[in-house]
């Protein structure tokens, strides 16, 4: 059996059902398919995202979807100085809240539905081959095996992108640009302020940072991400350390545990190809100091999406079509990767003495508002060092 | 290569995989041995330890 469809979306997370709403809604022929029984769960995500970027997607707010509405930043370094940036001590703190991704990817994708794609869930895509037409992909509902001809292929399969390697891409992500995470959700979390997401920095996490996102008054995704380039632990042991010393989780217990890869690496080379686009983590399409992908890979989901509408309606599936989408993907989310790239690359090179020296003149800083831009640029203010790396940028 | 059964099927070692050889499913994962290489990147990343060289 071959079923064809004008776009065919592989990986139904947030990326790739912002991609399958904006085609749909351009007049294209959908297809959406996810290998999971259930879209959204399990979740590999602290669930934080800034309000300005929901806004920016043209996505309003929706009390199913959200659990906490932000108040502010804490930082704490390797030695506990606090650093507190909430709404009374800044003008303008970063606004944001934390998602159910569960429902959060569900209600993404039923937005695709509406828009007119349609979806398969606990679909498998496992090859797929080029041809006249664009692709033909080889897929597998439990034992059902069939074949989707597409004009384009929305490669939108998370950090593994498998997809965009079978059509020539190099999307593989060195273990040195892949975090691994690992997070408990807990309740029980005794938080200083229980609307205020926390970070520590330093050993607790190599190469990452560890977070407590608050999700209730004493529920929260406790996790950490590091590289196991420069520790020998795993993501999990070291999780397991960080709880037992953490001061807010002493009396907490779990009720999920989630893990996964962040690819902090910046985007590949090239994104496009004849009848194919990769979005989302597929694309490194995250903020490689935060780890945050949810709005970066959901806008190249938008931006593609609406190229392939065009595409279809032009009849013009040439890589010089494609194109259109990485060039624009470039200018609205690339630049910024590019600049946390090298924050993160100059905060890898900080022991806990100078994390602890940073955070002693943080704490007493005046900032107007409290944004990751804001903070590096405060950030270049105090430390010789980083201004050397990153007075240009910021 | 051996997975054990704590595995999560988050995709990370698939993701690292330069010869894009595993296959993630929903529970089950899926190795293409006869091309491995054995560089080990899949079992370094696994953030719970769940692969083993056979
Ligand atoms: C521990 C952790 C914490 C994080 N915290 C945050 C945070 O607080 N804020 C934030 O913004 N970002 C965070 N991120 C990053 C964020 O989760 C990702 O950037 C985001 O989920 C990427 O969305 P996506 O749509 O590209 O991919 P995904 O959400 O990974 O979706 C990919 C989908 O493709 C499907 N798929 C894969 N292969 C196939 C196939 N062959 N056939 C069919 N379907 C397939 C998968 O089942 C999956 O549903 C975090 C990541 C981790 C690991
Ligand atoms: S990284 Fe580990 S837990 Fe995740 S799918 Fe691979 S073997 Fe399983
Ligand atoms: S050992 Fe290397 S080549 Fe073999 S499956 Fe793992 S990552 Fe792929």
């Amino acid at each position: 059996m071959v079923i064809k469809t004008d776009v065919l979306v592989i990986g139904a997370g947030p990326a790739g059902s912002t991609a399958a709403k904006h085609a749909a809604s351009g007049g294209a022929k959908v297809l959406l398919m996810d290998k999971k029984s259930e879209i959204g769960a399990p979740k590999r995500c602290a669930e934080g995202v800034s309000n300005g970027g929901l806004e920016s997607l043209g996505i309003e707010h929706n009390p199913r979807w959200i659990t906490r509405e932000l108040d502010g930043v804490r930082l704490i370094a390797p030695d506990g100085t606090n650093v507190w940036l909430t709404s009374d001590k800044v003008d303008l703190p970063e606004a944001g809240c934390i998602l159910e991704r569960k429902v959060f990817d569900k209600y993404m994708a039923m937005d695709a539905a509406r828009a007119g794609a349609e979806i398969k869930i606990k679909t498998l895509a496992t090859r797929m081959e080029r041809n006249d037409e664009g692709f033909l992909v080889d897929a597998e509902c439990m034992d059902e095996k069939f074949q989707i001809q597409a004009k384009i292929v929305i490669a939108a399969d998370g950090p593994e992108s498998r997809v965009a390697r079978w059509a020539g891409l190099r999307t593989a992500v060195k273990p040195k640009d892949m975090e691994s995470a690992a997070q408990f959700e807990m309740a029980g979390v005794q938080m200083e302020n229980n609307k205020c997401i926390e970070f520590y920095f330093g050993s607790v996490a190599p190469g990452g940072y560890a977070w407590v996102f608050p999700k209730g008054d004493d529920i929260a995704n406790v996790g950490l991400g590091i590289l196991t380039t420069i520790t020998d632990k795993s993501a999990y042991e070291h999780l397991l350390e960080f709880v037992k010393n953490c001061p807010a989780t002493q009396n907490a217990q779990p009720v999920e545990l989630n893990i996964g890869g962040d690819p902090v690496g910046g985007l590949p080379k090239k994104m496009a190809t004849d009848n194919l686009m990769v979005v989302g983590d597929a694309a490194g399409q995250v903020n490689p100091l935060t780890g945050g992908g949810i709005i970066s890979g959901m806008t190249g989901g938008m931006i593609a999406g609406k190229v392939a509408a065009e595409a279809i309606e032009e009849n013009d599936f040439s890589e010089k079509k494609m194109k259109k989408y990485e060039k624009e993907c470039r200018e609205t989310i690339g630049d910024s990767i590019n600049k946390y790239l090298k924050v993160k690359d100059y905060m890898m090179t900080l022991n806990d003495d100078e994390l602890n020296s940073i955070a002693d003149v943080f704490k007493d800083s005046d900032f107007e508002k409290v944004s990751t831009g804001e903070l590096v640029k405060n950030l270049v203010k105090v430390s010789p060092k980083a201004l050397i790396k990153l007075g240009k940028l910021f | 290569m051996i997975v054990k059964e704590w595995c999560m099927y988050c995709g990370e070692c698939a993701g690292v995989c330069p010869r894009n050889l595993i296959e993630v499913r929903e529970l089950t994962l899926k190795f293409t041995e006869e091309h491995c290489k054995e560089c080990s990147l899949c079992i370094q990343v696994c953030p719970v330890k769940a692969l083993e060289q056979e």
